[in-house]
């Protein structure tokens, strides 16, 4: 029971960084970088953003603890390999 | 063996999704485990192999956390596109240590795989270089 | 939380401007695809909040179908561009 405070404080912080990721990760898509290296700052904003956030719900609210455990799961691993895949596809252009 | 992985990994999926552990609920998502087919390649895939790679992948995570920290605090300076050598090559490639591979690369903000070089010698890795060097990944 | 879902609907904001402007079909795939994965954080964040499994279960279903949705659609581009 003393924990909970410390718990809610932890999964704010980690809320508020993972909310911070997404802008950060999600602002180079405006800009004129090259394709590929937008698809390095979509891997931090998504996935490792995205797994932050899930973590800070998990710490807070625990008790549909299965239902985030799965989006987790899937999250890292589809997105994470959906970035290969479209890194991949858009190399594979003929010419240009 | 790497069938029972395979057969132990649906179960949890199933259980996670449907998060009830009763008898009925729990027979019917290992009756269904069972009769979905096994790839055929799992069959010769030794279990040390897939569970050191499995390893090498869990301890990638924290590594991309620290890179993508460098990565949104320095902008990184040039790209550029390397080769990087596959670790366990006796015969053909399998195809589940293939994608544990990729997600290892992958999944570290700093660098995607490209896809195979030729015959399945090494991958093609596009890196982004930061000004200042960060640790290599240990196991290379 | 409410803050929270606020920052995370302006986020979502940004990649649909991009899929507004450009006219590269891979700037706007990738984009739709972050589009996608913030959806479904946000249905989650609102399922937990309000304490509702069935917002959560769809959340989950958008999450890793949505994005094998979009990889198929890579795919299948790619054999048009070719």
């Amino acid at each position: 029971m003393t924990l909970a405070p410390v718990f809610n404080l932890l999964s704010g912080l980690l809320l508020a960084l993972g909310l911070l990721f997404w802008f950060a990760g999600t602002w180079p898509m405006l800009g004129r970088a090259s394709y590929l290296t937008k698809l390095h700052y979509l891997g931090v904003a998504d996935t490792l953003g995205s797994a932050l956030m899930l973590l800070g719900l998990l710490l807070r609210f625990n008790r549909e603890w299965p239902l985030l455990l799965l989006a987790l799961l899937s999250l890292v691993v589809w997105n994470t390999i959906f970035g290969y895949v479209l890194a991949v596809c858009s190399q594979a252009r003929p010419r240009s | 063996m790497a069938g029972l992985i395979v057969i132990g990994l649906r179960l949890l999926i199933w259980l996670l999704l449907s998060a009830d552990l009763e008898t009925a609920n729990v027979a019917i998502g290992l009756a269904v485990a069972l009769a979905l087919p096994l790839p055929r390649r799992h069959r010769q895939l030794p279990v040390s192999a897939l569970g050191r790679s499995l390893w090498a992948s869990l301890k990638a995570i924290p590594l991309a956390y620290r890179e993508a920290l460098a990565l949104l605090i320095r902008r990184p300076g040039r790209e550029v596109e390397e080769l990087q050598p596959v670790e366990y090559r006796p015969g053909s490639p399998v195809a589940a240590l293939v994608f544990l591979d990729v997600f290892r690369i992958t999944i570290t903000p700093l660098t995607i795989a490209l896809g195979m070089d030729g015959p399945g010698r090494s991958y093609r890795v596009h890196r982004l270089e930061s000004h200042h060097p960060l640790p290599q990944e240990p196991g290379r | 939380m409410t803050l929270l879902l606020f920052g995370m609907v302006l986020a979502l904001l940004l990649p649909i401007l991009v899929v507004c402007r450009r006219t590269d079909v891979w700037h706007r795939l990738a984009a739709l695809a972050s589009v996608s994965t913030k959806v479904a954080m946000v249905m989650l964040v609102v399922s937990v909040v309000r304490d509702d499994w069935m917002v959560g279960l769809v959340g989950v279903i958008v999450l890793s179908v949505g994005n094998g949705a979009v990889m198929l659609l890579a795919n299948l581009l790619r054999g048009v561009d070719r």
